[in-house]
């Protein structure tokens, strides 16, 4: 017995060293062809399959809990509840009157201009799975994937504005980078004067930052930021956030400018996808040079049930805006 | 000894499949930092009890199943896992006679080395993560490796 077993480990060893580089170098053959080439989306695709159970099997609890916690709210919290949808409502519908006559006015001007309505033409409503992909990366996994036209890059909104774009599409779900993340960067523009400039992820929900606004900028805090619709990911004139802090330093070239985003993006549940009209966004891009141009073309027109609670939340800093065109 | 060897198969594939659940299942923000390698310390006590069974193969697919619920890129978790798992394989022996602070130290140093090489990938896929906190993982998974490899091996037994 003692004879056979150190034969076996010895075996075993030798083996051992040989799978070890077989195993190391069919990893590596993958990582290298999964980055360089792209050819494995059909393989992650079909994995990604056979990894859904799991994913929706951690999910499930905290679903039924949520579940659970609805169903027994008490006829009080409801009513409280339900008071505060119908209040939020009647504004919603009073700014609601103002933006579709500011539309047909977009409408008409863009007319005079010779281009094409900015109008975004296709939402998609997703839901966040109660799933943590990376500690160290604002990263989501949401509910809707190639099966429902999601594809890489598309942007995505929450109720209050920009939440990010899709990094990832499988199958039944789509990973989505959050504005966040400090590998994400978004084209804006500040609404009060047409200021555009990159806003980049930190890393932290609760802030992003322009890195690349000169010490004279004409910024100040409370300014809202909009997309501005360059570089074709984002459609233009949704709300990113508002200048939470400026900081000048006499001696650097560069201000020091911190946002607070608009969408809530560590709260957030539902997600809404974007498809954009194709053709959209090079006009509107030709037009973002103007400060007055970029906030019509946000007027997305079918979707009125999905701008009242962006309207609201964002209300403060948007009022103003809103008027001035 | 075949039949050994099956009977093995179904708690180790059952505790690969919790513990990978364990990797994604949502935990608040202040604690997801502390969320120890629970697939990496059960792959890492496998390879150290019963290398037959499941071995390198388990490693590598426990990885792939990794990268693709963690959305990385195809292969990462797979090779860091291998290695390791090599590793742990090739110290098994010493590793069985080590005295409970030393087999912590061990498996803290098999756990830097799958951070590192998770690390390295990352920075040569170009999307690095300069962050110290991922480096906390080894040091709460060694922590835990006494408990984990405690209730593994009453799990075993049975």
């Amino acid at each position: 017995m003692v004879a056979f077993r150190n034969t076996d480990t010895s075996g075993r060893t030798s083996g051992l060293l040989l799978r070890c580089v077989l195993y190391c170098l069919l990893a590596l053959g993958l990582i290298i062809v999964d980055k360089r080439y792209d050819h494995l989306g059909k393989i992650r695709r079909f994995l990604s399959i056979v990894a859904y159970p799991v994913q929706v099997a951690v999910a499930s609890p905290f679903e039924g809990w949520n579940w659970f916690r609805e169903s027994v709210n008490t006829r009080d919290a409801l009513r409280t509840d339900n008071d505060r949808l119908k209040a939020e409502l009647r504004l919603a519908q009073f700014k609601l009157q103002r933006y579709e006559a500011l539309e047909a006015e977009s409408q008409r001007l863009r007319a005079l201009r010779d281009s094409t309505a900015g109008m975004s033409d296709r939402f998609v409503v997703g839901e966040i799975m109660d799933v943590d992909l990376d500690a160290f990366r604002e990263r989501v996994l949401v509910d809707k994937g190639a099966r429902d036209d999601v594809f890489v890059g598309q942007a995505v909104l929450d109720s209050g504005g920009v939440f990010g774009q899709v990094a990832r599409v499988e199958q039944l779900t789509s990973e989505v980078i959050l504005v966040s993340d400090p590998a994400h960067a978004i084209p804006v523009q500040i609404n009060r004067n047409g200021l555009r400039t990159i806003a980049v992820g930190t890393g932290d929900t609760s802030r992003l930052k322009l890195p690349y606004l000169p010490t004279s900028a004409d910024v100040v805090v409370g300014d809202l930021l909009v997309t501005s619709g360059l570089g074709g990911g984002f459609p233009p004139g949704y709300p990113v956030g508002t200048i939470a802090a400026v900081k000048r330093d006499p001696s650097q070239s560069l201000a020091d400018v911190d946002v607070r985003p608009a969408a809530a993006l560590d709260r957030s549940r539902e997600l809404m996808f974007v498809w954009l009209k194709p053709g959209e966004v090079l006009p509107s891009a030709g037009s973002a040079g103007s400060a007055v141009a970029a906030l019509p073309a946000a007027a997305p027109s079918t979707p009125p049930a999905a701008s009242p609670p962006k309207a609201s939340k964002a209300a403060p800093p948007k009022g103003p805006g809103v008027k001035k065109p | 000894m075949m039949r050994e060897e099956k009977v093995r198969r179904v708690p180790m594939a059952l505790s690969a499949l919790i513990a990978l659940a364990f990797a994604v299942l949502p935990l608040p923000a202040a604690l997801d930092a502390f969320r120890p390698d629970f697939l990496v310390l059960v792959v890492i006590y496998w390879s150290i009890e019963s290398p037959r069974a499941g071995g390198l193969g388990l490693a590598f697919f426990s990885g792939l199943a990794l990268d693709v619920i963690n959305g990385v890129v195809l292969g990462q978790h797979a090779l860091a896992l291998t290695l390791m798992a090599a590793w742990a394989t090739h110290l098994r022996l010493r590793l069985r006679v080590f005295s409970i602070l030393s087999q912590s130290l061990t498996i803290f140093a098999l756990l830097a080395g799958y951070q590192f090489i998770l690390f390295w990938v990352d920075g040569a896929t170009g999307n690095p993560v300069t962050n110290f906190g991922r480096w906390l993982a080894p040091v709460v998974g060694a922590v835990i490796w006494p408990l984990l490899s405690g209730s593994l091996s009453r799990v075993r037994e049975r």
